[in-house]
């Protein structure tokens, strides 16, 4: 096997408690050209991982501690375009299944010969190759895509923004002179196309997040600022509504990878949807608190709550509850919006909710 | 003697002209009118206007950019105040074609479509006085 063209050797990580075969592992692929890196057990491999961003992982599925798939999720998560092969036990070629299933490359059943690692090896990198040329082509075509996106934007705005200054040039000519039941359909217009304006900002939201247009913005950002300006942004409306609220945030959060102008909207969403839900005099808790790899943030209100039988659908586009007053009536994306950030960050958001008592948002960031 | 103080409106969406320039008339300034960029540049050189109002999206993505770099570089024009105005979601957080060109010369102020009526008043009396 030739390896001299490459600038770097192939960096493989072996994740495995029993030494001897860490060290079968090391001597056969080290003499492909391999750099080859080892971990007992699965939290020191993560952090290796972490430090070393290998190209390719092989993980033993049964180890102490923490259980394999577990430890595949994160490190996939940390490192997309690495490579994961399960080491298995052959009593348990079931669970490699599960762990192909779950996107791992392949498997390798105990005991194995030096030759069988080394071809997983060879085939499993020349397959990342592939898988990172078709991820350049895809993000090619998702550029244009964006180009069409704006476009759209303009087209469909232009309109809308037209009638809308229309509208405006009405009010300020002749708003004083006007019939008030005149001047009562002009805001009812003002109303309607304000809610289709909305509708079109949100549904570009969300289309842009489908074509991943904001990966290059990842920072390391501090939940406590992100939280902080949403809540800012909406104080004046909890005023409004005699609202209290409480937020219970840590200073020395880890920080979260994220992409903060959308994190800002999607908090804006949640804690504004709070503030709509909940009668005046309720109270708006946020908390946030650190995990071992999952940063969480919860917004609880004491509002109208959620029905059970329409709490799994919330995050559907365009769902609504029945029955409620037009003054909560949205776009109808604002939560898949904050569903789909949530999945392009690779965190989570979750409802629960009692009808009269109140809901509560819970967002997990991976860290 | 006419003393009000001029402004011009460069947009391509003719609708979008008139309205503003009812808007602006009521607010007690004499408003003209360009329908592309190219004609933007010239009204501007022959009225001498206080204040222009800029599309950034005319026939092309950023035509309102290049009419700003034109109004800006020529010593007739380069004190002018100007607004840019979008149609397009200037709070999104993922339009690169909405934010301006690298080196692109600086507006006075950059605007989103709709304007409410009494606010775009107010920005141009703060830019221009009444």
């Amino acid at each position: 096997m030739i390896m001299s063209f490459k600038e770097k050797p192939e960096c493989i990580l072996i994740i495995d408690d029993e030494e001897s075969i860490r060290d079968g592992c090391r001597q056969a692929l080290t003499k492909c050209g391999y750099e080859v890196i080892t971990a007992k057990d699965g939290d020191e491999g993560i952090k290796l991982a972490r430090q070393r961003q290998p190209h390719m992982a092989f993980v033993d599925l049964k180890m102490p501690g923490m259980y394999g798939l577990e430890v595949m999720d994160i490190i996939s998560r940390d490192i997309p375009d690495i490579i994961l092969v399960v080491i298995t036990g052959y009593a348990s070629i079931v669970s490699a299944v599960e762990a192909m299933k779950k996107g791992a490359y392949d498997y390798l059943p105990k005991p194995f010969i030096p030759d069988q690692i080394r071809a997983v090896a060879q085939r499993g990198l020349e397959h990342r190759e592939l898988k990172i040329e078709a991820r350049k082509l895809r993000e090619e075509k998702d550029l244009y895509e964006k180009g069409f996106i704006t476009f759209v934007s303009h087209e469909m705005r232009s309109p809308l923004v037209t009638v809308l200054q229309y509208v405006e040039t009405i009010k300020m000519l002749c708003g004083n002179s006007l019939d008030p039941e005149v001047m009562k359909i002009i805001e009812r217009c003002s109303f309607r196309l304000k809610n289709l304006e909305d509708l079109i900002s949100h549904w570009l939201d969300i289309s842009r997040v489908e074509n991943g247009n904001f990966s290059k913005n990842i920072t390391p950002l501090d939940l406590h600022t992100v939280i902080t300006s949403a809540i800012d942004d909406l104080m004046p409306l909890c005023e409004k509504r005699g609202l209290t609220v409480e937020s219970i945030i840590p200073q020395s959060l880890p920080p979260v990878l994220g992409d903060e102008e959308s994190l800002l909207r999607v908090f804006i969403n949640v804690i504004g949807n709070a503030v709509k839900y909940t009668p005046s005099g309720g109270k708006i808790t946020i908390k946030a608190s650190a995990e071992e790899y999952y940063v969480l943030a919860s917004i609880s209100d004491t509002g109208i709550g959620i029905p059970a039988d329409k709490l799994p659908f919330i995050f559907e586009p365009f769902f609504r509850v029945k029955g409620k007053e037009e003054r909560y009536r949205g776009s109808g994306l604002g939560l898949t919006f904050c569903k789909k950030i949530m999945d392009a960050h690779h965190g989570e958001i979750e409802a629960s909710s009692q009808e009269g008592v109140g809901t509560t948002f819970i967002l997990k960031f991976p860290r | 003697m006419n003393t009000r103080k001029k402004v011009l409106i460069i947009d391509d969406d003719n609708d979008f002209c008139i309205a503003t320039k009812l808007i602006l008339e009521k607010g007690g300034y004499e408003v003209f009118i360009a329908e592309d960029g190219k004609i933007g540049v010239e009204v501007a050189k022959s009225v001498s206007p206080d204040l222009a109002i800029v599309d950034m999206m005319m026939e092309t993505w950023s035509e309102g950019f290049n009419v700003v770099a034109k109004l800006r570089g020529s010593d007739a024009t380069k004190d002018i105040k100007l607004i840019m105005l979008s149609a397009v979601d200037l709070h999104g957080p993922y339009d690169e074609p909405s934010m301006p060109p690298e080196g692109a010369p600086r507006v006075d102020m950059v605007l989103a479509k709709p304007i409410k009526a009494p606010d775009l008043i107010n920005y141009i009396g703060n830019l221009i006085g009444k």
